[in-house]
Parts: C-alpha cells; sequence; structure tokens
C-alpha cells in the first residue's frame, strides 16, 4: 500500500509533465478507439445492408447454376423445399426468386443487368429492398397489373427513364431461344451499394416465369434470412444435411469480401492500438527515465534502506500505469460517449466520401465499440505499462545505492 | 573528566563487555575504476559492541564512507570479511543483503534523505510498512518515537515543510523504528547549525542509552566527536587510533 501511495504522489510531484503525459494517453487512445469505431460502424453497416438488401444469410442454388448463372438450373419443388426450411430453428423467413441475365434497352441506351423475379410479399419478409424506393411516386409492386418492375436510380439515369416509363428487357428463355418483354418502371430504389444497383432490376416472379416459360414450382435461387445474423454458422449445416443435393451457402460463402471485412475489424482494433501504445510506450518510457534520474538519490536511499527490487520495480510499474491508465481512461471514456452519441445519430460524411457507396459504404456511419473492445484496450495498456516499467526499473536497478545518495 | 585509554591491537572497544555486533578482520577495498588505483580501505581490522556510540574521524578521502558502507553492506569489500552477529556478510547476494540491511541497519544520511512525497510520520514508518509490520504497532512505536525526540505533533508534516534538524530527527525516527542493531549515521550533523546539532546529539544519545541501540558516526563535527564514546581515527584508508573515551 505505501508503495502505491508512494508512486501515485510521485505522479503529482510532477502536474504538468504528468498531465501532458496523460493527455496523450488520453488523445491517442481515443484516436484508436474512434478510428476503429468508425470503420467497424462502416464495414458492419455495409455487411448489414448488403445480407439485407443482397445476399440474405444463407441461399440455396442448383449446384451448376452458380458458374454459368445458366437458366435450366433450377431448383425444383422450391415451395417444398422453402416449406421445410421454414421449419428449421433459427430461420425467420424464406423466398424465392427466379435470376437471370438479360438486356435491358429504351430508346436511348442498352445495358446488360440481372433480371430477379420476386415474390414481393415473400421478398418482402427476407430483403429491405421495398425500403429503398427513393422517388414519392414509385411503388413496391402495389400495382395489379403485370410486367411491372423496379430500378435503381443508377440505372434509371443512364437508361433516361422514370416512373411509369418502358424499359424492354431481353433474355433467352427456357428452351434457349431469344425472348423479350416490355416491363413499365413502377418504382426506382437506391441501396448504398452502386454496383448492386446498377446491375439488378426486379420483376414479378411469376411476370419472369411466365415469360422464360419455367417449369413450375422452380426457382433459381432461394433466400434465407435468420433471426440473427450469427446463426448463420449453426443453421447452414442443418441445410445442408436437409438438401445434399443444392449448394447451401452462408453469406460468407457467396461474398467473401464480407467475411473478410468481417474479420478484418476483429484485428483492426489489435492494429490500430498496438501502433498507438508502442508509441506512447515510448512517451511514457521516456517520461520515467527522466523520473529516474531526477530522483537517483531518493531510489538510492530507499535501497540503501532496505527496499528491495521487487518493491523498486512495483513503484515504477506503479507510477508507469497510473499514468498510462489515467490517461487510458478518459480516452476509454471519451470513446465510449463518441461511440454511444453517433451510434445512436449517425456520423454523416457525404461531404467528403464521395465514392464510398461505390464500394458499398454508407455515408451515414454510426461508430461500434464492443465490450471486447474495451477489454482489449485494458489488457494493452496493462501490459505497455509493465513493459515500459521495465527499462527504467532495469536503470534504477542498475544504480549502486551508495552512489546515489551522493548524486 | 575524560579519561582516556588507547586500545591493544586488534583494536577492540570493550567499555561495556558487552556482546560484540560487529567484526571486521583484513578488510581492504580498492578502486580501479581511474587510471590511479585508489586504496580506501587498506586493512581493518576492528569490532565494535552493543551499545555503542562511536565516531568514526578523519581527514576527507581516509576512508570514512567507505568503511561505513563495508559494515552497511552498502559495498563489498576487496578483500576482507565483515561479521554481523557473527554472520560473515561479504559473501551476501544483493537481494539478501538488501533484506538484510532492511532488518538489522538503520542509516541517517547527511542530507536527511526522506521521501518528500510522504508525511514526517510515514517517512519514519517506512521501514516497518517495508518490513510489514501491523499498523497498530506501527502507530505505537512512531508515537513513542516523536515523543522521545520532541516532534510529536509534526506527524502530518511534509519533509519540506520541516527545519534541517526537524527533518534529520525524522530520519533518526525512521533509522531507529524498526529498533535494527545498529545505526550507521555518515555526517549526520553535517547541516545542521549548532542548536540543532547539539539537540539531535542529545536525543540520539539519550535513545543510544534507553533502547541500547549501536551508534557509529562518520563525522568531522567537533560537536559529535566531543559526545562520543569512542573515537576511532583513520588516515589512508587505516586505523591510526582508537580511543575509548569514558565520560
Amino acid at each position: 500500500m505505501i508503495i502505491f501511495r508512494i508512486a501515485w504522489r510521485n505522479i503529482w510531484r510532477h502536474k504538468v509533465r504528468s498531465s501532458i503525459v496523460m493527455f496523450a494517453v488520453t488523445v491517442g487512445l481515443f484516436g484508436g478507439l474512434a478510428s476503429t469505431a468508425i470503420m467497424k460502424g462502416m464495414v458492419m453497416d455495409m455487411v448489414k445492408n448488403n445480407i439485407e438488401n443482397e445476399v440474405s444469410d444463407i441461399q440455396i442454388h442448383n449446384p451448376k447454376y452458380p458458374a454459368n448463372n445458366e437458366i435450366r438450373y433450377v431448383i425444383q419443388n422450391s415451395s417444398q423445399v422453402m416449406d421445410s426450411i421454414k421449419k428449421v430453428d433459427g430461420v425467420k423467413a424464406v423466398c424465392e426468386r427466379t435470376k437471370i441475365q438479360g438486356m435491358a434497352s429504351t430508346a436511348s441506351k442498352a445495358t446488360g443487368v440481372i433480371v430477379i423475379g420476386v415474390e414481393p410479399e415473400l421478398e418482402k419478409k427476407v430483403t429491405g429492398i421495398y425500403r429503398c424506393l427513393t422517388d414519392s411516386a414509385g411503388t413496391y409492386f402495389a400495382s395489379k397489373h403485370r410486367n411491372r418492375m423496379l430500378i435503381s436510380e443508377k440505372l434509371a439515369k443512364e437508361l433516361k427513364v422514370k416512373i411509369r416509363s418502358k424499359v424492354v428487357i431481353t433474355f433467352q428463355d427456357f428452351d434457349g431461344n431469344l425472348t423479350g418483354a416490355s416491363f413499365k418502371v413502377e418504382g426506382i430504389f437506391k441501396t448504398q451499394n452502386d454496383l448492386f444497383d446498377k446491375q439488378n432490376v426486379f420483376v414479378r416472379k411469376s411476370d419472369l416465369d411466365r415469360i422464360l416459360d419455367m417449369p413450375p414450382n422452380s426457382a433459381h435461387e432461394i433466400a434465407i434470412l435468420l433471426n440473427s445474423n450469427d446463426e448463420t454458422y449453426t443453421v447452414l449445416p442443418v441445410i445442408k444435411k436437409m438438401f445434399p443435393q443444392y449448394l447451401i451457402e452462408g453469406w460468407f460463402d457467396i461474398n467473401p469480401y464480407l467475411e473478410m471485412s468481417t474479420s478484418m475489424t476483429k484485428y483492426m482494433l489489435l492494429i490500430f492500438m498496438s501502433i498507438i501504445m508502442l508509441a506512447l510506450g515510448f512517451v511514457i518510457v521516456n517520461t520515467m527515465l527522466m523520473v529516474v534520474l531526477e530522483r537517483t538519490r531518493e531510489l538510492g536511499m530507499v535501497m540503501a534502506i532496505g527496499m528491495n527490487k521487487k518493491k523498486v520495480f512495483k513503484m515504477i510499474f506503479y507510477e508507469t500505469s497510473i499514468l498510462g491508465s489515467v490517461g487510458a481512461l478518459l480516452g476509454i471514456v471519451v470513446s465510449a460517449l463518441f461511440a454511444w452519441y453517433f451510434g445512436n445519430n449517425g456520423l454523416d460524411i457525404t461531404s467528403f466520401s464521395k465514392g464510398f457507396e461505390t464500394f458499398g459504404y454508407s455515408t451515414v456511419i454510426h461508430p461500434i465499440l464492443e465490450t471486447s473492445d474495451y477489454i482489449e484496450v485494458i489488457v494493452m495498456v496493462f501490459f505497455t505499462g509493465l513493459i515500459a516499467s521495465i527499462f527504467p526499473t532495469i536503470r534504477a536497478l542498475k544504480m549502486k545505492p551508495e552512489e546515489a545518495i551522493r548524486e | 573528566m575524560k579519561k582516556e585509554t588507547k586500545a591493544s591491537s586488534p583494536l577492540r572497544g570493550d567499555k561495556r563487555g558487552a556482546p560484540v555486533i560487529i567484526e571486521v578482520r583484513g578488510l581492504h577495498k580498492t578502486y580501479t575504476e581511474t587510471e590511479v588505483e585508489v586504496k580506501a580501505i587498506n586493512g581493518i581490522d576492528l569490532s565494535f559492541e552493543e551499545g555503542e556510540f562511536t565516531a568514526i574521524v578523519g581527514p576527507s578521502g581516509c576512508g570514512k564512507t567507505t568503511f561505513l558502507n563495508m559494515i552497511g553492506g552498502l559495498d563489498v569489500p576487496t578483500s576482507g570479511k565483515v561479521f554481523i552477529n557473527g554472520t560473515d556478510i561479504s559473501t551476501f547476494s544483493s537481494s539478501k543483503m538488501i533484506d538484510f540491511r532492511l532488518n538489522n541497519i538503520g542509516f541517517v544520511f547527511q542530507a536527511y534523505n526522506l521521501i518528500p512525497v510522504l508525511t514526517a510520520k510515514e517517512n519514519a514508518e517506512f521501514i516497518m510498512q517495508l518490513q510489514g509490520r501491523p499498523k497498530a504497532e506501527r502507530d505505537k512505536r512512531i508515537a513513542e518515537l516523536f515523543e522521545a525526540i520532541g516532534i510529536a505533533g509534526k506527524e502530518n508534516i511534509k519533509p519540506s515543510r520541516l527545519s534541517g534538524g526537524q527533518q534529520q530527527r525524522v530520519a533518526v525516527a525512521r533509522a531507529l523504528a524498526s529498533k535494527p542493531k545498529f545505526i550507521l549515521a555518515d555526517e549526520p550533523t553535517a547541516n545542521l547549525d549548532s542548536k540543532a546539532t547539539a539537540e539531535l546529539l542529545d536525543i540520539m544519545h539519550e535513545l543510544n542509552r534507553q533502547e541500547k541501540v549501536t551508534f557509529i558516526f562518520s563525522t568531522h563535527d567537533k560537536r559529535v566527536i566531543e559526545r562520543a564514546e569512542r573515537i576511532i581515527t583513520l588516515e589512508d584508508g587505516k586505523v591510526v587510533s582508537d580511543i575509548i573515551v569514558n565520560i
């Protein structure tokens, strides 16, 4: 206790110097934690949007379909498959899709697109496209008329169409014949992924199946939404076991970039903080070396009267840790407030984030800091303190008490 | 009236016939760090008995402090042996030596060397705390000592707000608190005025008598020499006289 008391009071012998070091730790930690929180928020938003609007948690395909997206490789008895999947624990909603490649053309331009035939109400339960309509005049398959389509804002601009404009889509039917149909734009959507928006248009599955002459009760894709994203790892094997004849993939298999981004966030804090703690470690070591040098006589005296090496190390370690942990505590509190405030209200970086959406990132970020992040930082601060204590302690213990007293 | 007795060789203090607590045999210390070899201690044989009040005197550079460092386990002899209560401490490892100093030796330094961030009481009980003595025991001992050395009421004052004499009293209290076998005081009065010196010497003499603690001073100060009961004079690292003074 006396050792801690000495260490604590020693810190305040040089209030300005100690405060500067603590402030540096606070700023460093806040910098690291805030950057991590922003990156995490960006990535998690992207992953969430991707899963919600595009890939879902799990997808089922005919094993031969993904190679060339050939129309004939379908999932047969798709409604029975869906019924079975709905009964699996953890499954929230299931929908089926017909998905083909085609050419969308208007009077001014033609472009290649992926035409996704959806069952509007089922799709609504699985993906969030219906929430992404931008034009107030548009609707999400509310019209009872045939051949309606949803097109992205980006594509609409490119094709120069608006609500109620007609777009001709041509594609090969089930028998390989070139066919086509005219679709009227019913809604215009915008997700946070420009690439997705440029490539995909949505139509009713019933319309597409009819034009393609698809076999009844078949689909190219079944998308599954789970109660929680994390459950993918447990539900996936169950469904795989149920339908070994199909290709069943989790979101991380379908879009490995998402998996990579998610795992990257786990190491981001470690990388950021390691660099920051290394720099702060040097600041603390430098300060503590000064402290040892200034207190040569005092240290010599305490060693002379019987303070052993362990206690000398303890004293220096406590001082180092106090310098680090007071700053760290403030840094953590400020970071937590930052993450809490902007996590709830969003951090709008629209003005300096042109191009973010091209890569699927949102321009309103919700920073995320988890309990494990704080624990990681606390552990790192502890070890930085421990390591930063070693060098000054070695210097202190190298002193000969009888010489140090005479300094 | 003082009666002076010259001790025979090997020089021994036998004022009271008390048990010997420090004994040095063939002590040499040679410094070779500089180009010129310096023989700081050049063959000393001495012993000190329990309850002595001894001054080691001599000109600057005669080896007083080096000798004190040897018997205090702060420095290692080049050759020779130092026995404390019959144990040869010159063979101790540095860690064992630190523990030994903690439990057996009290130090009083010229520049007081109190810990500036601790109060007078905390400074005085510091060694007892390092020894892990319980609070009640510490409180009782410090109260007794502060009363005895005349600084009762100054317990919660930091060293920077105490006079030099008061600081040195606290240093004496710190040295005595854990009841060591002997106290080594290196020029303890060098920074004090006459009044403070006289008071401090009175206190140390009184404690020497009451607590039977051995005091060994290294000093230039005539006032200390006058109060010493044994005066050992060193020159060029050798004992040139060892006088028992019967007061």
